[in-house]
């Protein structure tokens, strides 16, 4: 801090009564014992400018808290500037000096019956931000008084104050009939009494499984009634408890929207934003396809002016309005200029106007939306260049007929050589060449011509896959590879794949010298000059393929592909829905449902012995010795894990695991025929890919650990008319870089019939990178139908190591050294611990551990403490340190994790979650 | 609700901490600070108002060189928090007058105050300067405005590119005059920002009014104001779907496509919901102001209006390795009107080495410049009198022989300026009646117009 507080202060001294001054110099007596003096002067001028300086200390980190009880003794004044400075100091040392607090407590509860309204709610405030057990217990019969106090400012302060208990207490909230108080609050003649109320209420709902706050039609009415008359803050608590509501019927849901709309109009965008999204959600209560068009055109100019607002709002409802025209896209259909972009925006607001300009282009604007494009394409910021050159492209596959106008725009950008533009205009050319085949190979030797300047992987790579794809018209085809060639060995991954891949098709279709001597070369380089898994296998087909049966390689290689469609509407409808009932909240902004990104860590109510338990070790005030009680441990049969362990049958006789490589040489290319042995044993595989989508093919399937090994357990049925063989599988990149381990074992499958198939799977080989993520995409195919791509999700459980047991000493050792913040804490509604000893055995049968448990004398609920541990990379393991709260028979498990990497623990609740069912 | 508010200097100094909930780690400035800088790991990113690190989200606005930053855990309404910063924003120069670094930390035990009364539990209270006043205590401690620069006459229009300015005037709301007696006075200011796209060949693209009446008021006792506009006003679907009216200039009427008002906003003889066809005769706003600085009424206008400034740039080559960029400005406003701090800014081809400038004879209060590093070419012109036309011809060496490309590479132009005393929309304040205590009490009332470049561009 380059100019430290207490200089500040000082200067403030000195404007406004000089000799004050000599205080703050360096004095030979020290400052505390100065300020000490001060403090207890019998002049109030002198006292309040000494808890001034105490405070100016305070703030810029100086200790300052041995002054605690000569600054308490100062609260019991009549000035309220002084009284402030003083509170403000308790709310800061409390936590530290508990016992002392207890000193201001008298204070306080005379405050709080203060004839002086301010003092009244001061206290009250006050008292609810410090967070100290002794404290907290003389809160209650303040808090209880001016709740209902005569003055409308103590009673809003008042309803806050309960959220905070509840923060701190829950309990005692609910003992001492607060929420029955805070409810009643909502028929308060002053609106900012309900609004604040209202917000409490919200967030004692938030944190509660019980359900607490329901808006009735009787509290709708008084909602309603007091949104017009409120601060905009309090409008903004009014409107988002409102969107929880659900109307009754249309009529019901007419009446809300009518009261609401006018809010529109309000100069605080979360007025507007809040006002929105109630109507959005009543809108789908309404039928009457009138009003709703009335209810669009009533919210395009307030949704166009908070474009105009300052550049951090306008970011916020640019994320937004993403959302609504994704789903409404006639609300701003008109509008579409109002999102081409100013020059002085800032970079993320451009962006985003960006992609709402391709979602509003339509044949009727695309000729002044590309005259835009052209024109980002040649400004400075590169992301944004690439981005523009991007949404041309997309606006191609999106628009059949502005294609042409699109594929002229991209040819006149490249022509301007800019050699990242080119490289952007080249991948998106490949992706218009995949939505339109055989229709714009005219512009090939345009693109041909900037080979040289494409260093980019993706852009050579589709460059690349262009000219294998239209080899056949390409003359000099050959040469074009050749060039590419040369520096295989070198190239990204995503590269060779692409070569050889073109390399092949260059061969099937042009099967000459050149090409034949390429593609030796080529499988050369890829089957034994790489590392890389994913391209020596399939060189490995390829070849295999070509020496084997040439036309069929031609069959599979040259295959028609799907054609791809338009991604301008990217999120999937169930996604968009939960994003839309988000509006104006943190989710609609990040494009993510609130469970990913909201842990609240801290809001878990916890029993006070369990308090002890954990931030007891972290103070170090505690004895080291084990805070779970010996008895408890000692009740659990001491070899049960191991018992239990050891439980699970051997799973019938595990697959043949050929190596990989001898297997393609040797391995005839007829389809194993006879079924495999491995019949998985457990409960029913769900269905992973329906018959519906798989033309009759209905594929079963669940990752599942057996011996210390992963396997993919699946099922394949054929409900075709005709006979399926030749199946294999493909993983995509994941967060395990989970990959098969073989090939996939399943026999030709008749109409009708079922096979049943254990595929060994290896952990990180294609890892794919960014937040940790349960999706797993599977390619399967087979002779006679199109590749099928589709989604499974993997179960963390699949992965706890057989060594996941801690010992209970490092379960402690490592619970303390974890940060808080690494605590992520999941309330498991539908989790059933049925009997303890039953679901311990069933939880380290799976490799989660059993390493304490106790219970909680007044809630009778047990806890338990488990530990599991994760793989990861280079041999590494990531250690999960579990804490289950549950009452033992009745449904809802509270499950608390703590690991160095929370990012992973929403997969560890969906574990336990599938595990307690 | 919010966790924590902070301040921090553009350094990462730490200026105001006020902590709501105790769920966030006090680490949570530095970690912002350190993600705001380096976004997506490089320096000069420029890092979105929302972020969310370790489950953490962190939403800022900056404002007079300073981050103001809140934190939360759950799932806030964004718009809610970067308004509420906005409005402390706001808050804090109506107590301290001026609003920087060495403002907030002489007077922080009012900002901590303040905070307080505006923000209890992570939940926005009142932000309104007026009821504020009822409880807070602390005096506010002015500092001397003379010493802080750019405060010239253009310049109180200019504090912050990008920020709706309007500081009328650098006092505090709250603390008395030296002399002891405030001075009555009320500043009302019209200031608009105008967006206006030109195609290459002069035809406009788009055009835009981002208009604020702005208020601030000295007044003592709160007495009632009328504000009264045009008679000619209208508010309603304006923009791409106004087809009755679409194109025809609007006959003189000003439309606005919408607009929005201040709180304490009465409008008696105002129904918002009737539609352009209704012609507004008296449109009076009748309220009793609260104290400080705040926005009346913004409005939004995409009817054509009639452009300040017209530019004519054009592009040729004259040699293998030359070329010559012309560029013309017409100040199309009347002559009793001169605009300020008028900037021309080009970026000039990639392959430019060399740029040599030739003003007009006789020209006076201009200046050129070119940044070699961003080939970017910028002709400031102090002062532009309306009706006046100026030009500058700029000599281009270029590493590479001749390209096709070369008008592709130049442009867009872009435009700055600041225009006192007119207004594109043609809204007008036409009297500002202030409900009379006594006879004797007439305090000083300062109507002003202001407009701004906001997006001005001239494609090439």
């Amino acid at each position: 801090m380059c100019l430290p507080g207490n200089q500040a202060f000082f200067i403030l001294k000195g404007t406004m009564s000089g000799h004050d001054s000599k205080y703050f110099s360096t004095t030979k007596k020290g400052e505390i014992p100065e300020l000490k003096e001060e403090l207890n002067s019998q002049y109030k001028d002198k006292k309040k400018d000494a808890v001034k300086k105490v405070i100016a200390a305070m703030t810029v980190g100086k200790d300052v808290s041995m002054l605690f009880t000569d600054v308490v003794n100062c609260m019991q004044t009549e000035n309220l500037e002084l009284k402030k400075l003083v509170y403000l100091y308790l709310i800061n040392y409390a936590k530290s000096q508990p016992d002392l607090a207890i000193l201001a407590v008298n204070t306080f509860v005379k405050d709080s019956q203060d004839p002086n309204p301010l003092i009244r709610a001061l206290a009250v405030r006050t008292m609810g931000c410090i967070r100290v057990d002794k404290i907290t217990e003389y809160l209650c019969d303040p808090l209880q008084r001016c709740l209902k106090d005569d003055d409308p400012y103590v009673r809003k302060t008042a309803a806050i104050c309960v959220a905070k208990l509840y923060d701190i207490n829950a309990e005692l909230v609910e003992d001492r009939g607060f929420l029955e108080t805070l409810k009643d609050l909502i028929s308060d003649s002053n609106p900012m009494v309900v609004a604040n109320a209202v917000a409490a209420l919200a967030e004692i709902q938030e944190s509660s499984s019980k359900v607490i706050f329901e808006i009735t039609s009787h509290t709708l009415f008084k909602l309603l009634a007091a949104l017009n008359e409120c601060t905009e803050w309090g409008q903004v608590f009014i409107l988002d408890a409102l969107s929880s509501y659900k109307a009754k019927d249309a009529r019901d849901a007419e009446n809300i929207v009518e009261r609401v709309t006018p809010r529109l109009q309000h100069a605080n965008c979360a007025v507007v934003l809040s006002a929105v999204k109630v109507i959005l959600q009543q809108m789908e209560h309404i039928s009457s396809q009138d009003v709703i068009r009335t209810l669009c055109k009533k919210m395009a100019p307030p949704l166009v002016t908070l474009i105009s607002a300052e550049p951090e709002i306008q970011y916020v409802a640019l994320r937004n309005i993403n959302l609504i025209v994704q789903k409404r896209p006639l609300i701003l259909a008109h509008e579409i200029k109002v999102f081409f972009c100013k020059y002085n925006d800032p970079i993320y607001v451009k962006m985003e106007k960006l992609e709402i300009m391709i979602k509003l282009a339509s044949d009727r604007n695309i000729d002044q939306v590309l005259l835009e494009f052209k024109e980002y394409a040649t400004e400075v910021d590169v992301d944004f260049v690439r981005k523009a050159v991007r949404a041309i492209g997309r606006c191609a596959i999106k628009l059949e007929r502005a294609a042409e106008k699109c594929i002229g725009v991209l040819l006149d950008l490249i022509k301007i050589k800019v050699n990242y533009v080119v490289q952007e205009a080249i991948i998106v050319i490949k992706d218009i060449f995949r939505r339109y085949p055989n229709m714009y190979e005219s512009i090939i030797a345009t693109l041909c011509e900037n080979l040289d300047t494409l260093d980019e992987p993706e852009a050579k790579a589709s460059m690349i896959w262009i000219i294998g794809e239209y080899a056949e018209r390409i003359d000099n085809a050959d040469e074009l590879l050749e060039s590419f060639l040369e520096t295989f060995p070198e190239e990204p991954a995503q590269v060779q794949l692409q070569l050889l891949t073109a390399a092949v098709k260059l061969f099937l279709k042009k099967p000459t010298e050149r090409p034949q001597e390429m593609i030796q070369v080529v499988l050369n380089n890829a089957t034994q000059e790489t590392d890389n898994p994913d391209l020596r296998d399939r060189a490995y087909i390829y070849w295999r393929l070509l020496s084997t049966d040439p036309e069929a390689a031609k069959d599979v290689v040259l295959a028609e592909k799907p054609t791809i469609s338009d991604d301008s509407n990217q999120l999937d409808s169930s996604l968009l829905d939960e994003l839309l009932g988000n509006i104006a909240t943190l989710a609609s902004v990040y494009h993510k449902p609130p469970e990913s990104f909201v842990s609240r860590v801290k809001t878990v109510q916890k029993p006070e012995e369990d308090e002890e338990y954990l931030e007891g070790q972290d103070s170090g005030q505690n004895e080291s010795s084990a805070p779970i009680p010996d008895s408890v441990v000692a009740s659990v049969p001491a070899n049960a894990n191991r018992a239990a362990s050891a439980a699970p049958v051997q799973p019938a006789a595990a697959p043949p695991m050929p190596d990989l490589m001898s297997d393609l040489i040797s391995l005839d290319l007829v389809p194993v025929s006879e079924p495999t042995a491995a019949a998985p044993s457990g409960p029913p595989l769900p269905v992973i890919f329906p018959a519906s989508a798989g033309q009759g093919l209905q594929i079963s399937g669940r990752l599942i650990r057996r011996d210390g090994q992963v396997f993919y357990s699946l099922a394949f049925e054929n409900n075709t008319t005709g006979p399926l063989d030749g199946f294999q599988i493909q993983f995509n990149k994941n967060t395990f870089g989970l990959a098969a381990a073989g090939p996939l074992q399943v026999p030709s499958l008749l109409p009708g019939t079922k096979a049943d198939t254990l595929l060994p799977m290896l952990l990180f080989q294609n890892l794919s990178v960014g937040p940790p993520s349960s999706v797993l995409q599977v390619a399967v195919k087979n002779h006679q139908q199109p590749v099928w791509y589709f989604t499974d999700k993997i179960p963390l459980q699949a992965l706890f190591l057989e060594d996941g047991k801690m010992e209970r000493g490092s379960f402690l050792e490592t619970w303390k050294a974890l940060p808080d913040s690494h605590e992520v804490t999941r309330d498991l509604p539908t989790a059933l611990i049925s009997s303890v000893d039953a679901t311990v055995e069933k939880l380290s049968s799976s490799n989660l551990f059993y390493i304490a448990r106790r219970m909680l004398k007044d809630t009778n609920q047990d806890v338990l403490y488990l530990s599991c541990k994760v793989p990861y990379v280079s041999g590494k393991s990531i250690p999960f340190l579990v804490e289950l709260t549950a009452l033992v028979g009745s449904p809802g498990v509270k499950c608390a994790v703590k690991t160095p990497s929370p990012e992973m623990s929403p997969l560890l609740f969906d574990a336990i979650d599938f595990l307690l069912k | 609700m919010i966790s924590q508010f902070f301040v921090l200097s553009l350094r990462g100094d730490n200026i105001i901490f006020r902590d709501y909930r105790a769920d966030v780690p006090k680490s949570s400035a530095e970690i912002f600070f350190r993600k705001v800088k380096f976004w997506k790991g490089e320096e000069g990113e420029e890092a979105p108002p929302v972020f969310n690190v370790d489950g953490v989200n962190y939403l800022h606005v900056k404002v007079a060189g300073l981050l103001f930053v809140a934190t939360s855990r759950v799932n806030v309404s964004p718009s809610l928090v970067l308004e509420l910063l906005q409005r402390i924003v706001r808050v804090a120069k109506d107590y301290l007058g001026v609003l920087n670094e060495e403002s907030l930390r002489k007077n922080f035990v009012l900002v901590y105050e303040l905070l307080d009364e505006t923000i209890d539990f992570g939940y926005p209270q009142t932000t309104s300067t007026e009821v504020l006043k009822s409880y807070v205590f602390n005096e506010p401690i002015t500092i001397d405005a003379a010493r802080i620069p750019n405060l010239g006459a253009a310049a109180i229009f200019m504090q912050g590119s990008r920020r709706m300015p309007g500081t009328a005037v650098t006092k505090s709301v709250v603390a008395n005059e030296p002399g002891g007696k405030k001075r009555e006075e009320i500043f009302v200011d019209i200031i608009e920002k105008i967006s206006v796209t030109f195609s290459s060949s002069g035809y406009i693209l788009t055009s835009e009014v981002d208009g604020t009446i702005q208020m601030k008021s000295y007044l003592t006792g709160n007495p009632e104001i009328r504000l009264a506009l045009n008679e000619d006003l209208s508010i309603g679907s304006g923009g791409g779907s106004n087809y009755e009216y679409g194109g025809s200039g609007g006959m003189g009427m000003v439309m606005l496509d919408d607009c929005n008002f201040h709180e304490s906003v009465r409008l008696d003889d105002f129904d918002l919901d009737r539609t352009l066809t209704l012609l507004v005769i008296h449109f009076i706003i009748t309220k009793v102001p609260p104290d400080g600085e705040f926005p009346v009424m913004n409005y939004r206008m995409t009817q054509e209006f009639k452009v300040p400034f017209k530019v004519y740039p054009t592009i040729s080559d004259v040699g293998a390795f030359k070329a010559e960029l012309v560029l013309k400005v017409r100040a199309e406003f009347a002559n009793t009107i001169t605009a300020n701090s008028v900037v021309l800014r080009v970026p000039l081809p990639k392959s430019t080495t060399r740029a040599t400038f030739q003003l007009e004879l006789g020209a006076s209060g201009q200046s050129t410049d070119f940044k070699e590093s961003n080939k970017m070419m910028e002709w400031s012109l102090r002062k532009v009198t309306g009706g006046s036309e100026h030009l500058l011809r700029v000599k281009l060496t270029l590493s590479q022989e001749r390209n096709a490309n070369i008008k592709k590479e130049t442009g867009p132009v872009s435009m700055n300026f600041t225009i006192p005393m007119y207004n594109a929309s043609r809204l007008q304040v036409r009297y500002l009646q202030i409900v009379k205590k006594s006879k004797t009490y007439n305090p000083y009332r300062w109507v002003r117009y202001v407009t701004h470049a906001n997006s001005y561009v001239v494609r090439l």
